[in-house]
């Protein structure tokens, strides 16, 4: 028994060594990198992790990112507790009368990706969702003042002429904690629309002229929710019950949940969707600041990208900043030349091969000059790689030969996308399924809408039986919604199936009338009534006879066994 | 084991014949274990001042701006100088009710239930689920109540708004229930959701002190009480309870201290709003330590000074919950022998 044991032992230790030896442990890499830390903006971290990720599973490189906001980002790398910040707005803005200090140590400015602030929202006609609504930045910049509270408000329905808007209450969702985003859309808000945005600031008691704040003023009493983070703000509209409510968030995170975005309205009166294409035809309008021995080099001032004249223009389109060190030692200064080195080569990644998933992702890549410039600040850092890099050898969308393809290639709106009695029913953002536009608002792009209204009237009547007669509003079938869809009821009692509630007749004839009705939940607990008490009830009836019998069986057969014992 | 020394008598009559005075000498290791004891008694109180003296330090700025107006103001703007704890502090206190009133009947029958009837195996696995549950991080618990709660509290809180409305704590602006197009989101992100969240997090605490105290009821006077012929639950009402009942108020306050301080579930649940908003149904709320979450990161040193006087005020208020618990408890019969 022994020397058995000992043998089998011997075999396992000698087969796990074998096991160890044989999978080939991972190439040492030629330079280990250290540890670095960031933290900050929220807008641009769906594209930060996917870098990270990247970086961790090629070089084995750790960045850690926290995404608690740029206002946080930016006062973290000043006290020193993290290594590189990344923000949407610089440091020595004022807001409130309170002007941002920049940091002690050493700092620069370095473009990491381009993208559209959306505005991601969560509405339903008919019951079913809307994936094609457009705005104005009157519009939008009233919505978020409290000055339109409802959907079918005038100003919306002059936007949207191929929708039936429901009156239903529109719940502007904002950002509680300090937010770049906020920061980039009160910037929008003071520069364009400055007579709504200082009236409001004004309502809510922080004076007449506000200008630009990280942090968005709520007016009490009004329907705004304000959560904190870009995933809050879209983890709030995605779900079911904030039916009516839009927020301002980054494109990616719209495309992340499945959920659309409002094409805005630009300069030239064409209603754009905020693509990767659209935020760089309209970040060609974004100054720059080229002055080299500022500290302020390659900060943005978007006043011309708000006003760009391209028909392709994505208004609230902007760069996304990565804070870098630029000095060891002193004061609150983390840094060390390792760290520089990981930061470098960090950087000299994705400002190259990283820009490759910006478009998938939600953003938009950065143009050759912005990628070349991003290079001279990261040699910056100290400790950084300074070895030369051809940038011509970057999988760089917007540059191939010379021409910014990804501008040359940018698709214009269709004719349908602009302002006036027209609307296209495509899909945006996350929410690709088109919706359903009005006969007189839909141009001639897409051909879908016309002449289907017939096939669409099954909705609301099926269940009568008679079902000529009921119109769109009525519960039909007592399911608790009533008349979804549009309803062909009413016109010409023939044409309908008495069984099926289908129109029988030529769908053109009846489809005409297009009415629309609103889904609404009559009384509570309808979900749960005879039905779902039903099918609890067969689900216990199938657990009794699939775990009943060998139950009983067992009891009997110990009863049995216990009474034999005793006898 | 301290001896008893015998001091020299002193050579005079019978007249000064005053007791004599006892001294224990208590040894080396007893008297450095002593002062171990006593620097970390020590240690730990002086701990607490600093920390409540560098808050009211750095929190003195703002105090002294701000005045008696700082516990009046509900909107917080510190660069403009307008700014109190009215609203948040209020809120804090909602929230920790609600939190408590949820929480209080939960553990109180979880721990009758672990100590009283579960039998010995249930009761080991019980015990460590409770524990574990005390030990979930609370972000996860925000996320829980953000992410899934709110959805499905909905319906009551729609409920309780609509035929409770009348209430004035449960009123609920701007929600119409005859009109099926009003929004929902009225009733999200309110005290009551936050509330809920903190007090799935605070029962397992109250739970497994009051646990701890119902089995120290004397066995013989429950004994007693089957005696006289009493059922299992007329024992517990007419022993176990009124035993208990030091350590189920210390019990709950030591809950309602850690709910008025919970800060990442409350923060990512509530919508803050900066005014008095009594209406614990109603969407917007805020709390102290989820202001302070939220603003920290803002650069002035003035704002920062008013957060430090909002987290003095903090301290100050769990100070004075605990301490109160601590003087219940350890005047109850129970609570001589309990560490609540």
């Amino acid at each position: 028994m022994r020397p058995a044991t000992a043998f089998r032992l011997g075999a396992t230790v000698a087969a796990l060594l074998c096991a160890l030896l044989a999978v080939h442990p991972p190439d040492a890499h030629a330079v280990s990198y250290t540890k670095i830390t960031g933290s900050g903006s929220t807008w641009s971290s769906n594209a930060l992790d996917q870098w990270r990720r990247n970086i961790s599973a090629n070089l084995g490189m750790t960045v850690n990112f926290t995404a608690n906001g740029s206002s946080q980002g930016r006062e973290q790398f000043k006290n020193g507790v993290v290594d590189f910040a990344v923000s949407e707005i610089p440091y020595g803005l004022t807001e409130q009368g309170v002007t941002d200090a920049p940091p002690t140590r050493g700092y620069a400015y370095m473009p990491i990706v381009a993208g559209g602030t959306a505005f991601m929202y969560n509405l339903k006609i008919g019951g079913k969702a809307v994936t094609n609504l457009r705005l104005s930045g009157d519009s939008i910049a009233k919505m978020f003042t409290g000055r339109i509270t409802m959907w079918n408000a005038p100003e919306i329905k002059a936007d949207n002429p191929g929708l039936t808007l429901p009156a239903r209450r529109i719940v502007p969702v904002v950002r509680s904690d300090g937010s770049g985003t906020t920061a980039q859309f009160t910037t929008w808000m003071a520069k364009e629309q400055p007579a709504t945005w200082n009236a409001y600031c004004a309502q809510v008691g922080r004076g007449s002229n506000c200008g630009m704040t990280s942090y968005y003023p709520v007016l009490t009493g009004s329907s705004m929710i304000a959560k904190s983070g870009s995933l809050g703000v879209s983890g709030f509209v995605r779900q079911p019950q904030a039916e009516g409510s839009i927020t301002y968030v980054e494109y990616s995170y719209a495309i992340k949940t499945g959920f659309p975005v409002a094409k805005m309205l630009n300069s030239s009166g064409y209603y754009v969707e905020p693509t990767a294409s659209s935020v760089a035809v309209a970040l060609t309008g974004a100054q720059i600041d080229q002055d080299k021995s500022s500290s302020n080099y390659l900060t943005q001032i978007l006043d011309n990208v708000y006003e760009n004249s391209d028909r392709r223009t994505y208004p609230m389109s902007s760069y996304s900043y990565m804070i870098l060190p630029t000095s060891i030692g002193g004061d609150k200064n983390p840094m060390t030349e390792a760290k520089g080195l990981s930061l470098g080569t960090f950087g000299r990644y994705f400002l190259c091969d990283g820009q490759q998933q910006a478009e998938e992702l939600g953003y938009s890549p950065l143009p050759k000059n912005l990628v070349q410039a991003g290079f001279d600040q990261l040699e910056k850092v100290p400790g950084a790689p300074t070895s030369s890099i051809n940038i011509n050898d970057c999988r760089n969308p917007t540059f191939s030969g010379g021409v910014n393809t990804l501008i040359k290639n940018a698709p214009y709106p269709k004719s349908c996308d602009k302002k006036g009695t027209t609307q296209c029913s495509d899909g945006t953002a996350g929410a690709k399924t088109p919706t359903q536009v009005n006969q007189s608002a839909n141009g001639g792009s897409t051909s879908g809408g016309s002449g289907s209204g017939g096939g669409s009237g099954s909705g609301g009547s099926s269940g009568t039986t008679g079902g000529s007669g009921s119109a769109g509003g009525t519960d039909a079938n007592g399911d608790g919604k009533p008349g979804t869809g549009t309803s062909a009821g009413g016109t010409g009692g023939a044409s309908v199936d008495p069984d099926t509630g289908q129109v029988l007749g030529d769908g053109a004839s009846s489809g005409t009338t297009n009415v629309a009705a609103n889904p609404m939940n009559v009384g509570y607990g309808s979900q749960l009534g005879m039905r779902g008490a039903l099918m609890a009830l067969s689900a216990v009836l199938l657990l009794g006879v699939v775990v009943g019998p060998p139950l009983v069986a067992r009891t009997m057969a110990a009863r049995a066994r216990r009474r034999g014992g005793a006898a | 084991m301290p001896t008893l020394k015998r001091r020299p008598l002193p050579a005079a009559g019978e007249a000064d014949d005053v007791p004599r005075r006892l001294f224990a000498d208590p040894g080396v290791p007893d008297r450095v274990f002593r002062a171990v004891a006593r620097g970390g008694g020590g240690l730990v109180l002086a701990v607490m001042l600093l920390v409540g003296g560098f808050l009211l330090l750095r929190a003195w700025e703002a105090l002294r701006r701000a005045g008696w107006s700082f516990l009046t103001t509900a909107a917080w703007d510190p660069d403009s100088g307008h700014f109190g704890i009215a609203a948040v502090l209020l809120g804090t206190v909602l929230i920790a009710l609600v939190a408590v009133c949820v929480a209080v009947p939960l553990a109180t029958g979880a721990a009758l239930y672990i100590s009283e009837y579960a039998s010995p195996r249930l009761r080991q696995t019980l015990i460590s689920v409770v524990d574990l549950m005390a030990a979930v991080p609370s972000v996860v618990y925000g996320l829980w109540g953000f992410f899934w709660l709110e959805g499905h509290v909905l319906p009551t809180a729609r409920f309780i708004a609509t035929y409770f409305g009348w209430i004035p704590l449960f009123k609920v602006d701007g929600a119409d229930p005859h009109d099926p197009l009003a929004p929902e989101t009225v009733y999200t992100s309110s005290t009551f959701i936050a509330g809920l969240v903190v007090g799935m997090m605070v029962a397992p605490i109250i739970c497994s002190i009051m646990r701890e105290v119902f089995s120290q009821a004397p066995a013989g006077e429950r004994e007693g009480a089957y005696a006289l012929g009493a059922t299992k639950w007329g024992m517990i009402r007419s022993v176990v309870l009124p035993f208990g009942k030091g350590g189920m108020i210390g019990g709950t306050m030591l809950g309602l201290g850690r709910a008025l301080g919970e800060t990442i579930a409350v923060y990512m649940v509530i919508s803050p709003v900066f005014a008095v908003q009594p209406h614990i149904l109603q969407s917007g709320t805020s709390s102290v330590s989820s202001l302070i979450a939220l603003r920290y990161g803002e650069a002035g040193e003035f704002s920062m000074s008013a957060l430090m006087a909002a987290g003095f005020a903090l301290f100050l208020m769990t100070l004075v919950v605990n301490f109160a618990a601590s003087s219940i408890v350890a005047r109850s019969r129970s609570g001589a022998t309990s560490d609540a």
